[in-house]
């Protein structure tokens, strides 16, 4: 099966989309299926791979960039709407 | 592992074996482009500021002369500058070196016919040399990233962070630098210092460039902290200079050094070098870099004066766009399903291949702008 989306480490809970990946369609990673999308996820952007509750980090690369600030579900675009810098991080 | 290089008299290894004409004031120019348009097989290097003090300047033109790629110089001045052409060429160390004066040497026409007299000879011995087995842990290689976009952090700065890992496996040398492009991780680039006191270092000098930032432009940081990563979908300022700093691999960091400096210590070093392309590979090569590995997503053409730079497109459409342009489709691993792994290894043994003679799209292109840090840049 062709990936449509991008995970960098192992401990990454995101995977990145390479191409549009619209409400519903699989996120395919290494070839392997992972879940399907629960809305539009533009290039570039990175969709949930598995449920990230409230407080939890994001990790992308294998480190922390940002923190969830309300239950993230599996297949759920994750950027600013739901998330904030790690605290200490740079807050901009 | 091996490459093909020219075995200098200090122990070094050049990847090229190029005649450096460079004038050390701007107003001897004119006579550097007429030696370069008379003899094209020459590497001119122009836009010196020799007229006033100027430090930096200095370290770097004197630093990109005794880079291993340069097997000849001849330097060219006015006469009434501070910097001497005499002292740019006093400061080659084991390769011929010569220096003009436009004023005592009969004025432009003269001098140019002296200078492609000169540069001619340096022809003819340089020929001479052959390229000679050597070992991959002689080479410093800088890494650059220049008009990133989304698929930079996802495809080509990974990719090449695979390179940069076997670089260093190989015992090379590895320079990462764009100090601004690390503001936002430098908790994390702290915990890759090779002691505690090399992470300190690293944090000190992050920190160090996110204030001085914040200072001179106030609340205009954002343009060179985070321009426009919110569309592309970079959530954080972390995010973004991890894409960035992903290009370095994942060995530790053994030393940091100050903008145009030579590294001391093999495997993996930072460079404070400023996020404009051109100045930042000027740093890298006044270290010593015989090669650079330049990642692009918009599309940068440039290349360097004497130091080959092999460039890893992030997407297909513009590595398509532009053909003559990029040595690497990095877009590859979104369109092909190639792994970062694999284009990261063809990363390396193509820059080995360069660094043997193969030439980059850059070189065949002529791309060698040259400019350097002066002031405050970021």
């Amino acid at each position: 099966m062709k990936s449509n989306a991008l995970r960098i480490n192992d401990n990454d809970n995101v995977a990145i989309a390479a191409e549009v990946i619209k409400q519903g369609d699989p996120v395919v990673v290494n070839g392997e299926l992972v879940c399907k999308t629960t809305e539009d996820i533009e290039p570039g952007h990175k969709v949930a791979l598995f449920p990230i509750a409230n407080g939890e980090i994001v990790f992308r690369y294998g480190e922390p960039i940002v923190q969830v600030i309300r239950d993230i579900s599996q297949g759920e675009w994750v950027h600013v709407h739901n998330t904030r810098p790690v605290p200490g991080d740079l807050q901009e | 592992m091996e490459f093909l290089g020219y075995r200098r008299n200090d122990g070094t290894f050049g990847v090229r074996n190029h005649i450096l004409v460079v004038s050390s004031v701007s107003c001897a120019d004119g006579v550097v482009e007429a030696v370069g348009r008379s003899l094209p097989e020459v590497m001119t290097v122009t836009g010196a500021f020799g007229c006033g003090y100027d430090r930096v300047g200095f370290r770097v033109v004197t630093g990109l002369i005794n880079n291993p790629n340069v097997g000849a110089v001849l330097a060219i001045g006015l006469g009434c500058e501070s910097l001497k052409s005499e002292v740019l060429a006093g400061s080659a160390r084991n390769k011929p070196a010569e220096a003009l004066v436009v004023q005592r040497d009969g004025g432009s026409t003269a001098t140019t016919a002296k200078s492609v007299a000169i540069a001619t000879r340096f022809l003819e011995e340089l020929r001479k040399q052959e390229r000679e087995p050597a070992p991959v842990s002689e080479l410093v290689v800088g890494l650059e990233c220049g008009g990133s976009d989304a698929f930079s952090g996802m495809t080509a700065n990974p990719a090449v962070g695979i390179a940069a890992d076997c670089y260093v496996g190989e015992g090379a040398t590895v320079i990462l630098g764009e100090t601004t492009e690390m503001i936002g991780t430098a908790h994390i680039l702290k915990r890759r210092g090779a002691s505690p006191e090399m992470g300190e270092k690293i944090e000190q000098l992050v920190n160090g460039q996110e204030r001085r930032v914040r200072e001179v432009l106030g609340e205009r940081a954002g343009m060179v902290i985070a321009p426009g990563n919110i569309d592309g979908g970079l959530s954080s300022i972390t995010e973004k200079s991890l894409g960035c700093i992903t290009k370095a691999g994942s060995t530790p960091i053994n030393e940091v050094v100050s903008y145009a400096e030579c590294p001391s210590q093999r495997g993996l070093v930072i460079m404070d070098t400023p996020g404009y392309d051109i100045a930042s590979m000027s740093g890298f090569a006044a270290g010593g870099a015989q090669l650079i590995i330049f990642t692009t997503g918009r599309g940068s053409t440039a290349g360097f004066p004497a130091v080959p730079v092999v460039k890893v497109a992030s997407n297909s459409p513009m590595y398509h766009k532009m053909p003559g342009d990029m040595d690497i489709n990095a877009g590859s691993i979104v369109d092909d399903g190639r792994t970062v792994d694999e284009v990261g290894r063809e990363i390396f043994n193509l820059s080995i291949k360069v660094a043997s003679g193969q030439t980059t799209c850059a070189e065949i292109n002529r791309s060698a702008p040259f400019g350097y840090m002066r002031g405050i840049m970021f």
